[in-house]
C-alpha cells in the first residue's frame, strides 16, 4: 500500500513534468521569451521639441498607469482605498466603487508622475500594479497648440509638428528588443550601448517663446475687444522664411487635447483660405511694376468709382471723398484706393495678370513644414480672362483666396528684395551641444520680383504707415512699412457673408532694412469702426514692439526716441546672417 | 610509535555513537540541501540578498542537530511525548497572541534576530505525540482513532487560526498516514476523507455525490463496529457535508478560495491569482529536457515568479536543469522516502516505526503538493518543498525529523544485556 502511494505519486509528477518540459517545452519557452521581451516604443522617450532658445516645447517624462486587481487584495477594498486616496488625490469613495466594479485589471488612474508612483508603490499593497510608460508633456501649455499638435495614446503624432515630423521625433531604437523582468524593469545589459547617451537630438524650432507669448496675449486682447471669431498673427524672418511666432486664437492645450473639439486642432493660418482684400494691393503693385507696363513714378486717374460690365466698383471712402483725380502709385496704396488699383492693373492684359498670379505661387503650396497646408484658389484661366470683373476685383484682393501664411510669404518677397522663401518652423535636429545635425530639405528661395521693384513697393508701403490707412502702426524711432486690408468674408457656399469682414494688416519691419514680416488677420471683428487700420494695425504695432524688445532691433531713427525708452540691447544680433543669402543675387 | 594505536582508538570512539547510522539517508538529505542552496542562489543572483548562504548555514546546523539527536535514544521520547505535545501547543498559542504577521497569516515569532515559525516545528511535535499515543494502543479500534484525532485537533485548530492552511493540510496528512501505519482500518481513513470528497462532488456533479454517499455508507457498514449505526453515521455525514461544503467554502479567506479554484484554470485571471501558476508552469516547461543551464533560466533570473526561493523553488530547478534535473531531484526524494519506509519497517518497536512513518507522511505529502503546485496539478497552498525551499524553520524541522528517524535506525537493535 505504501509502495503504491509512493510510486503513483512519483509517476504522476514525472508524467506531468514530461508533459510540460518535453512535449510543451518549446511552446512554453516561446511564451517565456515573449513575456520577457519588450519593444522599445513604449519605453524610449520621443525626442523633445525646443524653441530657438532651447526652451522645452514638448518633452517626454516617465508616467505610470495604476491598475488595481481587487482579486489580489489582502485587505478590504475600503482599507486600500483609504490608503491610496490621499496619494493619488482621488476620493476614497470613488476608489471603493471602482474596486467593486471588477476583479482584476481595473485602471485606476493614468499619467501618474514618477514621484506619485513611488509613493503608491511605497504603500506596499498587494493588488496594485504600476505600469511604466512615457507621457508627452507640453510645458508651454496652449502656447504652441496649433504648431506642435499632440500625440495620441499610442504615442503617434496626430496634429502639428508631432505629426509632420513623426519620423524625426521617434528615436530609431524603437525597433530594438529589450529584456524585462517580472516586475517590469528593463535589464541594463539588454539595452543597446548606444542608448541613451548617443541620441540627445532635439527638434529645434525657429519660434521664440517670449515673442510667441506676448503675441498670443496681444491677439487675445484684440479678439476680446472686438468680439471677433478668431484671429491669427504670424511673424516671419523675411530673408530665411523662419517663423518667429505663429499664433492662432482660439487655440488648444495639447496636454489636454481631448477636451477640445478636433476642429481646434487645425491650424487655420495654413489650413484655411481667406480673401485678402487690400493687403494684396502691394503684391499687385509689384506685379504691375515688374511686368514693365507701368513705372513706379506713374499716375492713374481715380474717379472714386468705376463700372466694369454690370458691376460698380467704388473706393471704400467714395461716399464722402468722391473722386480723387490723378494719383501716384504711392497715393493709391497709401489711401488704399480700389479704383486706382483697378486702373493700375488694367495696364496688364487679364491673361498676363493671370500668368503673374500663377508665377508668384497663387494656387500652389508655400511648402511650410506644418501639416495640412492647403493651396490658394485661383479661378481657371479661361474664366479669369473672359470676365473683366475678375481681374478688376483681383486688383484689390477680392475673388482670390489664399492662406494667411501664403499672404505673408508674398509680402516678405517685397521686403527681402524679391525672393519667395519657404516659410518654416523647424530649424532641424540639434544635438546636446546645440550643433545642427540634420535639417529638412526645403526648396531654395525663388526670385519673383527684382530688388528695384521690391524696394519701390516697400517705400510705398512705408507711406501707408507714415501717412495713410496704416498710421495706427507707427512706432517712434522705427521705420515701419505696412498695408491694411478690410475684406468681405467669402462664405463657404460662394458669394459673401453679409456684413462679415476679415480685417488684416501686414507689416514689413524695419523698412530701412527689413528683417521681419508680420501679418495679423482678424475674422469678423464686431463694431462699425472695425477695419484693418483700426483693429489689425494696432495689434501689429504691439507685436512689433514685442519684436523690438525680445528679438532686439536697433531703432532706425534714434533721435526720435525720448530718453532710453527703446534702449535695446544691441548685443543680441540676429542669427540668420548670411544664411543662404549670398547665393541669391 | 605509541601514538598510532592511540589515535586510531580516539577516532573510533568519536564515531562510535553513530556506527549504526543510515549514512545513505543523511547523505541524500545533505545533497538535497546543497542543491536547494544552489537553486536559491540562482534565484537571487540578480538581487542583493544571499539567502542561499543562510540556507547552507542552517542546513549545517541542521546536520549537527540531526547527528546529536541520532546518538540519543529516541525511546526517551516515548515517555515524554506529552511534554512535547504541551510545548507544541504552547508555542502555537504564543504565536496567536504575540506573533508577527506576514502574507496574511500570523505565523512567526520574533526571537532576537530570528523569525521562528512554530507551526513548522509543530509538525515534528505532532509526529512524536501521535507515535507516543499510538504505540500504547494501536489504532485498530474506533476509540483509539478518535483519541488520536482529538489530540491532533488542538494544535490543528491553533494553526488554522493563524491561518496557515498549508501546515493544516500537512497535519491532516501526517495524522492519516500514522493512523494507517498504526493499524487503523483503511476504510476508516477513507471515511475520514469522505466528507471532503462529498463536498467537492456535491459542487461538481450531483449524481456522483449520490454514488459517493452510497459507497461510503457501504464502507461504514463493512468497517465500523455496530454496523447499522456506523453505516447510518457515515451516510448522514456524507449527505450533510455536501451541503456544508458551501458553508465551509464561505469560511475560507478570499485569497485561499482563489488559490483553490484557479489552479484548474489559471488563464482565467492571468494577471491576478493565476499569475503565479502560469509563470511557474512556463518556467518549468521552458526548461525542456536538459534545462537552460544553471543561472541561465530566464524566468528565474528575471524574477517572473514571486516567492520563487521559498515555495516555488522547484520551478527554478525545473527551468535551469530541465526534465533531467527534475528527475534527479525527485529521484533523490524518492530514495529518501524509500529509506524512510525501510526504517519504519525495521524499527525494533512501534514507537520508532510510527516516528518514521510520520516523517514519511510529512515528506511525501509536502513533496507531492509542492511539486504538483509548481507544475499546475495542485492549488497554491504555501507548502514548502523539504530541504530545497528557503525557510529556516522548515529546514531545521526537516533535519530534526531526520535526526529522529536516524535515531530510530541507529538504535534499531535491541539492547542486549
Amino acid at each position: 500500500m505504501v509502495w503504491i502511494v509512493l510510486m503513483l505519486g512519483l509517476l504522476g509528477l514525472l508524467a506531468n513534468l514530461l508533459r510540460l518540459q518535453v512535449f510543451y517545452g518549446e511552446e512554453l519557452q516561446a511564451r517565456a521569451q515573449d513575456q520577457q521581451t519588450l519593444w522599445m516604443r513604449e519605453m524610449v522617450p520621443r525626442r523633445p521639441i525646443i524653441d530657438r532658445n532651447g526652451n522645452m516645447i514638448a518633452v517626454d517624462r516617465p508616467a505610470y498607469t495604476l491598475y488595481a486587481h481587487p482579486l489580489m487584495f489582502r485587505e478590504s477594498s475600503e482599507a486600500i482605498a483609504e490608503a491610496l486616496a490621499p496619494v493619488i488625490d482621488r476620493p476614497a469613495q470613488n476608489l471603493v466603487q471602482l474596486f467593486r466594479s471588477g476583479e482584476s485589471g481595473l485602471k485606476v488612474i493614468d499619467r501618474l508622475p514618477e514621484a506619485v508612483a513611488n509613493s503608491v508603490s511605497g504603500l506596499r499593497k498587494d493588488g496594485l500594479e504600476l505600469v511604466q510608460g512615457q507621457e508627452r508633456l507640453y510645458p508651454q501649455q496652449d502656447l504652441y497648440g496649433e504648431i506642435v499638435g499632440f500625440v495620441n495614446s499610442d504615442r503617434l503624432g496626430q496634429a502639428g509638428l508631432e505629426m509632420s515630423y513623426e519620423e524625426q521625433l521617434q528615436r530609431p531604437m524603437r525597433e530594438v528588443e529589450l529584456r524585462r523582468t517580472g516586475l517590469g524593469a528593463v535589464l541594463p545589459e539588454s539595452t543597446p550601448e548606444a542608448f541613451p547617451t548617443a541620441d540627445e537630438l532635439r527638434l529645434s524650432l525657429t519660434v521664440d517663446s517670449r515673442l510667441q507669448r506676448s503675441v498670443q496675449q496681444a491677439l487675445r486682447d484684440t479678439i476680446e475687444t472686438y468680439g471677433a471669431q478668431r484671429g491669427t498673427v504670424i511673424v516671419m524672418d523675411v530673408k530665411t522664411g523662419e517663423i518667429r511666432s505663429l499664433v492662432t486664437e482660439p487655440t488648444f492645450n495639447p496636454n489636454q487635447f481631448y477636451r477640445e473639439s478636433p476642429e481646434r486642432y487645425r491650424n487655420w493660418a495654413v489650413s484655411d483660405l481667406y480673401e485678402p482684400g487690400s493687403t494684396f494691393k502691394s503684391v499687385n503693385l509689384a506685379i504691375a511694376l515688374e511686368s514693365g507696363n507701368i513705372q513706379s513714378g506713374a499716375s492713374v486717374v481715380d474717379d472714386g468709382q468705376i463700372f466694369i460690365g454690370e458691376w460698380t466698383i467704388q473706393n471704400s471712402d467714395y461716399d464722402y471723398a468722391g473722386a480723387r483725380g490723378s494719383q501716384t502709385l504711392m497715393d493709391v496704396l497709401r489711401l488704399s484706393s480700389n479704383v486706382g488699383m483697378v486702373r493700375v492693373m488694367q495696364h496688364l492684359s487679364a491673361d498676363e495678370y493671370y500668368t503673374w498670379l500663377e508665377t508668384i505661387g497663387l494656387g500652389s503650396l508655400t511648402g511650410i513644414d506644418l501639416p495640412s497646408e492647403i493651396e490658394g484658389i485661383l479661378k481657371p484661366r479661361e474664366d479669369f480672362v473672359a470676365d473683366p470683373v475678375e481681374a478688376a476685383v483681383a486688383a484689390f484682393g477680392q475673388g482670390i483666396s489664399l492662406t494667411p501664411i501664403q499672404m505673408l510669404q508674398l509680402q516678405s518677397s517685397l521686403a527681402n528684395g524679391g525672393m519667395l522663401v519657404t516659410p518654416h518652423v523647424v530649424t532641424g535636429m540639434v544635438d546636446a551641444e546645440n550643433q545642427l545635425q540634420w535639417s529638412p530639405d526645403r526648396s531654395a528661395p525663388r526670385r519673383v520680383f527684382s530688388p528695384q521693384t521690391a524696394q519701390s513697393v516697400l517705400q510705398m508701403m512705408e507711406a501707408v504707415v507714415d501717412d495713410g490707412t496704416g498710421e495706427a502702426a507707427q512706432i517712434p524711432g522705427y521705420r515701419v512699412a505696412g498695408k491694411t486690408g478690410t475684406a468681405q468674408k467669402a462664405s463657404a457656399q460662394g458669394g459673401y457673408v453679409d456684413g462679415a469682414r476679415i480685417v488684416s494688416f501686414v507689416s514689413l519691419f524695419p523698412s530701412d532694412n527689413p528683417q521681419y514680416s508680420i501679418l495679423a488677420v482678424i475674422d469678423e471683428p464686431q463694431g462699425g469702426d472695425a477695419y484693418g487700420g483700426t483693429v489689425a494695425a494696432p495689434l501689429v504695432k504691439t507685436v512689433i514692439e514685442s519684436i523690438i524688445t525680445t528679438l532686439g532691433v536697433p531703432p532706425s531713427r534714434p533721435e526720435e526716441l525720448a530718453g532710453d525708452r527703446w534702449n535695446v540691447q544691441s548685443a543680441e544680433e540676429p542669427v540668420y546672417e548670411n544664411e543662404g543669402w549670398d547665393d541669391w543675387e | 610509535m605509541l601514538n598510532q594505536p592511540l589515535r586510531r582508538f580516539h577516532w573510533k570512539a568519536l564515531v562510535q555513537p553513530w556506527q549504526n547510522l543510515d549514512g545513505v539517508l543523511l547523505g541524500l538529505v545533505i545533497v538535497l540541501t546543497f542543491i536547494g542552496g544552489l537553486a536559491i542562489r540562482s534565484v537571487e543572483l540578480t538581487e542583493t540578498r544571499a539567502d542561499w548562504v543562510q540556507h547552507w548555514l542552517t542546513g549545517g546546523v541542521g546536520v549537527l542537530i540531526a547527528l546529536a539527536i541520532a546518538r540519543w535514544r529516541y525511546e526517551a521520547l516515548s515517555r515524554a511525548y506529552w511534554l512535547i505535545y504541551a510545548l507544541t501547543n504552547l508555542a502555537l498559542l504564543v504565536v496567536i497572541f504575540a506573533g508577527t504577521t506576514a502574507n496574511g497569516a500570523q505565523s512567526w515569532l520574533t526571537l532576537g534576530n530570528f523569525n521562528v515559525q512554530p507551526s513548522e516545528f509543530a509538525k515534528v511535535g505532532l509526529i512524536i505525540t501521535l507515535a507516543g499515543v499510538l504505540q500504547e494502543r494501536s489504532a485498530n479500534t474506533v476509540l483509539a482513532v478518535i483519541k488520536a484525532l482529538v489530540i491532533t485537533a488542538i494544535p490543528w485548530v491553533l494553526i488554522m487560526l493563524q491561518p496557515d492552511l498549508g501546515t493544516g493540510l500537512v497535519f491532516g496528512a501526517i495524522t492519516l498516514g500514522m493512523l494507517y501505519w498504526g493499524n487503523a482500518n483503511p476504510g476508516w481513513i477513507l471515511l475520514l476523507l469522505s466528507p471532503i470528497v462529498a463536498a467537492i462532488l456535491f459542487g461538481v456533479y450531483l449524481p456522483s455525490w449520490f454514488i459517493w454517499v452510497a459507497l461510503m455508507t457501504y464502507i461504514g457498514w463493512r468497517t465500523l463496529p455496530w454496523k447499522w449505526l456506523g453505516a447510518f453515521v457515515a451516510g448522514v455525514v456524507n449527505l450533510i457535508s455536501g451541503g456544508l461544503g458551501n458553508f465551509a467554502w464561505n469560511l475560507l479567506q478570499d485569497y485561499q478560495k482563489d488559490r483553490l479554484i484557479l489552479f484548474l484554470d489559471p488563464d482565467k485571471d492571468p494577471l491576478g491569482g493565476g499569475y503565479h501558476l502560469i509563470q511557474s508552469r512556463i518556467a518549468i516547461g521552458a526548461g525542456g529536457l536538459w534545462g537552460r543551464g544553471i543561472h541561465q533560466g530566464t524566468q528565474t533570473q528575471l524574477n517572473f515568479i514571486p516567492e520563487q526561493h521559498t515555495d516555488f523553488i522547484f520551478s527554478a530547478v525545473g527551468e535551469e536543469t530541465g526534465f533531467v534535473g527534475s528527475l534527479v531531484v525527485l529521484g533523490i526524494i524518492w530514495l529518501i522516502c524509500f529509506r524512510l519506509v525501510i526504517i519504519a519497517q525495521n524499527s525494533k518497536d512501534n514507537f520508532g516505526s510510527l516516528l518514521a512513518a510520520g516523517v514519511l507522511s510529512m515528506i511525501v505529502f509536502q513533496v507531492l503538493v509542492n511539486v504538483g503546485m509548481t507544475i499546475g496539478l495542485a492549488p497554491i497552498t504555501g507548502i514548502p518543498l523539504p530541504w530545497l525551499s528557503y525557510g529556516r524553520s522548515a529546514l531545521l524541522t526537516n533535519f530534526i525529523a531526520i535526526g529522529l528517524v536516524e535515531s530510530v535506525y541507529n538504535f534499531r537493535h535491541r539492547l542486549k544485556f
